[in-house]
């Protein structure tokens, strides 16, 4: 019983920063109907960009961490600039071909600048390690779960609590539509981008802070795909959910099948679950009910 | 107000919709656009509100010019913000997934000012139906209410020249004529109008000037008075012919008339 309470436990932590993962996707998703295989890659980047600020110039937490997820949420905006805004309009396939590449020049971007070694990363935050008789609940990824969550909030108080988030709601439905109301979708993309992609940093930093960092940890964005695809790809609450689901499932095949000789299973199960979810529902636990008037 | 000259749209590089189509809004009136499907109504709308790249369509010749001031090729945000134009799309462009009242507020982007409570107030008065719904989702409103909450969402921008594509679509009688004595309404209190229809002689009736549109071209203007007694808009757009019945050989117009004026 506590070897389950402690795998749930842990997979909860780790599933709230997956859950701020496939919030960044879903976002994106929404708004171009665009899946953005790119996550890794800006995960890999932002962490990056916080190495340089943080480590390598000395600046204090409270600096380094905004200017970086700026400085991610930057790379983002140009990104979008450069690829996506040219096919506005097009086929929403073309730029999810579009990020496919992107994934691959990103990652040679980075190799090319950073090399592909690993880089130790630790940020010194209050130790605040849960321990019981039987339970035992490490500093790292409490913290990484407590700022995913908070940056999760954030996101969703900008949406549905200001003028700019019910602009972007507006274009997520209709981009024709709210341009024609005098919405600057192409502006509002941007944006969307840019929050993406800064979001996506803060995933990235709290994952390389239970270890090093290096152009592999690109592989963690892959881990979006069965959030992504559990929740429902343009639901928010199924992201936040399914991201939970996944981390579970995943600490759980940890603890209960890779001793059975299975190794490596831990990677596997998410998209086992994946699998099992599409055939009973296509659309994801929580995809999109279409309004049909009566 | 508004001058349309000699305007020429290509969609994806080959399909000529538009072919050379001119035509002059006046400050203050309802200046009624009929023509079949195809004709290039709609083309010509999202043209004129600078729309047309969004669908990958190209002015490739003529111009557009407001108050002598060309305005082709400015971004619709840009045309809405500096001249008060706005273009109510066909077919209910409403955000369906928004309630009601959001749908109006997003409809303010546009605008930064506080005035937007007061404004909702007003769009209320015109449209006293939209008001019990205010919290429901638009996906859920009737067709009538849905394109109601369309215009309603065009006024808050504070629109000069309002450009309604079909309001009529897919509407009961006596909902669209609630709606055209609405929008009858809205022209007194100093909008100008340009309605695209299908429903010639609704329109016709409530308008000042009408231009019919065929093949991307003006091939018949004048008074809406006029235009409701003109021989061939009552044959071809009324359905009011002689009365004797013809081939379906006769009733293809380009081919029985070479030219119209």
């Amino acid at each position: 019983m506590n070897d389950f309470l402690q795998a749930v436990g842990d997979g909860v932590f780790i599933g709230f920063v997956y859950a701020l993962l496939g919030l960044c996707i879903v976002i994106v998703f929404k708004a171009s109907e665009t899946f953005n295989f790119a996550a890794g890659e800006f995960m890999v980047i932002g962490s990056f960009l916080f190495y340089v600020l943080f480590f390598d110039l000395g600046l204090p937490l409270a600096v380094a961490l905004p200017l970086g997820l700026a400085a991610a949420g930057l790379v983002g905006g140009i990104v979008e600039w450069f690829t996506i805004k040219p096919l506005l309009g097009r086929s929403p396939l073309s730029m999810t071909m579009v990020t496919l590449g992107l994934a691959f020049l990103l990652r040679s971007s980075v190799q090319f600048i950073w090399g592909s070694e690993s880089y130790s990363f630790f940020l010194e935050l209050p130790d605040i390690t849960v321990e019981t008789e039987e339970l035992l609940f490490i500093s790292d990824p409490i913290w990484a779960g407590f700022f995913s969550m908070v940056t999760f909030i954030l996101v969703l108080l900008f949406l549905f609590r200001t003028r700019w988030g019910l602009a972007i709601q507006a274009v997520s439905e209709d981009q024709a539509k709210s341009m024609a109301f005098g919405i600057n979708a192409r502006f509002i993309l941007l944006i969307i981008w840019a929050i993406s992609a800064a979001c996506i940093a803060v995933a990235g930093i709290m994952i390389s802070n239970f270890g090093a960092l290096s152009v592999e940890a690109a592989s963690v964005g892959l881990r979006s795909i069965p959030v992504v695809l559990i929740g429902g790809m343009d639901s928010i609450g199924g992201a936040l959910i399914a991201g939970i689901i996944v981390g579970v499932c995943e600490s759980l095949a940890g603890a209960y099948i890779e001793p059975m000789g299975l190794v490596g299973f831990k990677e596997v199960a998410p998209y086992f679950l994946m699998l099992l979810v599409l055939f009973i529902r296509p659309y994801g636990l929580f995809g999109t009910v279409r309004i049909e008037r009566v | 107000m508004l001058a349309i000259e000699n305007l020429r749209v290509v969609y994806h590089d080959v399909i000529s919709v538009l072919n050379g189509i001119s035509l002059e809004v006046r400050d203050g009136e309802i200046l009624v656009i009929i023509g079949a499907n195809g004709a290039g109504k709609t083309t010509l709308l999202r043209t004129v509100a600078g729309m047309i790249h969004f669908y990958d369509g190209d002015v490739i010749d003529g111009d557009i010019k407001m108050d002598d001031v060309s305005i082709k090729g400015l971004d619709s945000a840009d045309i809405m913000k500096r001249y008060s134009l706005t273009y109510v799309m066909e077919d209910r462009p409403i955000f369906e997934y928004l309630t009601i009242e959001e749908n109006l507020k997003a409809a303010s982007y546009s605008r930064w000012d506080k005035n937007v409570k007061n404004d909702i107030g007003m769009v209320f008065d015109y449209f006293p139906a939209l008001k019990n719904t205010l919290n429901r989702r638009a996906g859920y409103a009737s067709g009538g209410e849905q394109q109601m909450l369309a215009i309603g969402m065009a006024l808050m921008t504070k629109p000069k020249l309002l450009l309604l594509d079909e309001p009529s679509l897919g509407l009961a009688p006596l909902i669209t004529e609630e709606l055209f004595q609405i929008i009858q309404q809205l022209n007194k209190n100093d909008i100008t109008i340009i309605l695209v229809e299908q429903n010639a002689h609704a329109a016709l009736g409530i308008g000042d000037r009408g231009y019919v549109v065929e093949l991307g071209r003006v091939v018949l203007n004048g008074e809406a008075s006029e235009l409701l007694k003109n021989e061939d808009v009552r044959e071809f757009y009324l359905g009011a012919g002689e009365g004797k019945r013809k081939s379906y050989k006769d009733a293809k117009r380009y081919k029985r008339r070479k030219r119209w004026l």
